[in-house]
């Protein structure tokens, strides 16, 4: 393919990276923790804390940014007419899978999206993080290569499409009004974020333009690996470079492992939780930043997938599989084992026959 | 010949679709869809023939379109 091809006709894509990889270093530098301008998986942990679905007091916060997303997705979704509700395929398998993603994710700490902000940020482990993620997602090629299926989805009803992004705003707009049942944490992570209403406007854009990109983290490299084709993985790459060059003009450039912001060094456990997530993300068919955009399109898969993914941070929490600064929770290995047994089984047993 | 593009409920469809036209000696590939088809991020299969061959197209196939110089004409669809 010729090089001005390429750029015609993935410019969309590649500046939809730029923002995001600039979004993040915007928000990091407005209060969002370090390397954590964005990171759907950290976001919907924190989400979970607010509802008090888990009781770590340092990570709940009711984030801004995901209801963004969600709403930047919806409007232009309904703007350009694509605005279509479906679902039904197989959502207590998409539920579990989105809970095993999300418990393979706080494992790593962090989703492909905060892989690469911390990767951009300087951290190597985040580097493990990605062979790990590569590792999941050629896992799961080689399943979808297999005829492995969660089955169609259906036509539904304009209700069932609103439905959650509606839910979210209610939860945001109790928030705005003090509604004291949310709980918001005092020190830690989850005390540490952008003011509220340039969180939301941030989220806004992001979800507005990845909506009309389809930028995807899992989605670049399977597209990479199965048909050849560079385009989701150039937004990816965009969003590195955009993070990277922003944070060495704000000096928040730092290489290597040790002392990184909201990380740890166990790299098998980096390796194997970004494993869980790559292969789990490719079976779902999306990561969870595409899996906030689906639901804003009305796919109730994925809002089903995303309230799997906040169940799965409220169990991590609650049994300590979770890692942080000072390495894997007391259960994460465990955990991180049970987590690839789980998605072995779902890949084995959503193998279709040939008619 | 005429190019076609069939787009799919599922990547499975795609994939059985491709390996059917394949095995009737129809050009095809498979690709993923193109954005200006559609918002989703499935897998699609481009084939050249002298008719849609939808006896050939999976079960959940959504979509089939005739690629003209002027871009895709919707031929057959199946929400």
């Amino acid at each position: 393919m010729k090089k001005e091809n390429f750029f015609k006709k993935y410019w969309l894509v590649m500046l939809c990276g730029l923002v995001i990889g600039a979004a993040a270093v915007v928000l990091t530098a407005f209060g969002n923790p370090k390397n954590m301008g964005f990171c759907i998986a950290c976001f919907l942990r924190d989400i979970a804390g607010s509802l008090k679905l888990h009781q770590a007091g340092v990570v709940q916060y009711f984030r801004p940014e995901i209801l963004g997303i969600i709403l930047g997705a919806c409007i232009m979704a309904l703007i350009g007419k694509e605005f279509k509700p479906k679902g039904g395929s197989s959502p207590v398998i998409r539920f579990t899978l989105g809970a095993v993603v999300m418990i393979g994710a706080l494992v790593f700490l962090g989703c492909p999206l905060r892989m690469v902000i911390r990767i951009g940020g300087g951290d190597l482990n985040a580097i493990i993080g990605l062979v790990g993620f590569i590792l999941g997602i050629l896992i799961g090629v080689f399943f979808l290569k297999k005829n492995f299926s969660l089955g169609r989805a259906y036509k539904q009803s304009k209700v069932e499409g609103f439905a959650f992004p509606v839910m979210l705003t209610l939860g945001f707009v109790l928030t705005l009004i003090g509604v004291t049942f949310f709980a918001a944490s005092e020190e830690g992570p989850g005390s540490m974020h952008a003011p509220i209403w340039l969180a939301l406007g941030i989220g806004l854009i992001v979800g507005a333009l990845a909506q009309k990109s389809r930028l995807c983290m899992v989605g670049g490299i399977r597209d990479a690996v199965m048909f050849k084709e560079f385009g989701l993985l150039a937004g990816f790459g965009c969003i590195l470079v955009a993070v990277l060059v922003g944070n060495a003009i704000l000096g928040n450039l730092k290489w290597g492992f040790e002392g990184q912001p909201i990380a740890h060094t166990e790299w098998l456990w980096n390796l194997l939780g970004m494993t869980v997530v790559g292969w789990g993300c490719t079976l779902l068919g999306g990561c969870p930043l595409r899996q906030l955009i689906l639901t804003g399109e009305g796919n109730s898969d994925s809002a089903i997938t995303v309230l799997g993914m906040i169940a799965g941070a409220a169990a991590a929490h609650t049994l300590k599989t979770a890692s942080s600064a000072d390495g894997t929770g007391a259960n994460g290995p465990v955990a991180t084992i049970v987590c690839l047994v789980v998605v072995l089984v779902i890949s084995l047993t959503h193998l279709k026959k040939e008619q | 010949m005429t190019d076609y593009l069939a787009t799919f409920h599922t990547h499975l469809a795609a994939l059985k679709t491709h390996r059917t036209l394949s095995a009737a000696g129809i050009s095809a590939r498979m690709s993923p869809v193109p954005r200006k088809i559609s918002s989703s991020c499935g897998t699609c299969v481009f084939y050249s023939a002298e008719e849609p061959c939808y006896d050939k197209l999976d079960i959940d196939t959504e979509a089939v379109y005739r690629m003209d110089e002027s871009g895709a004409v919707l031929l057959r669809e199946n929400e």
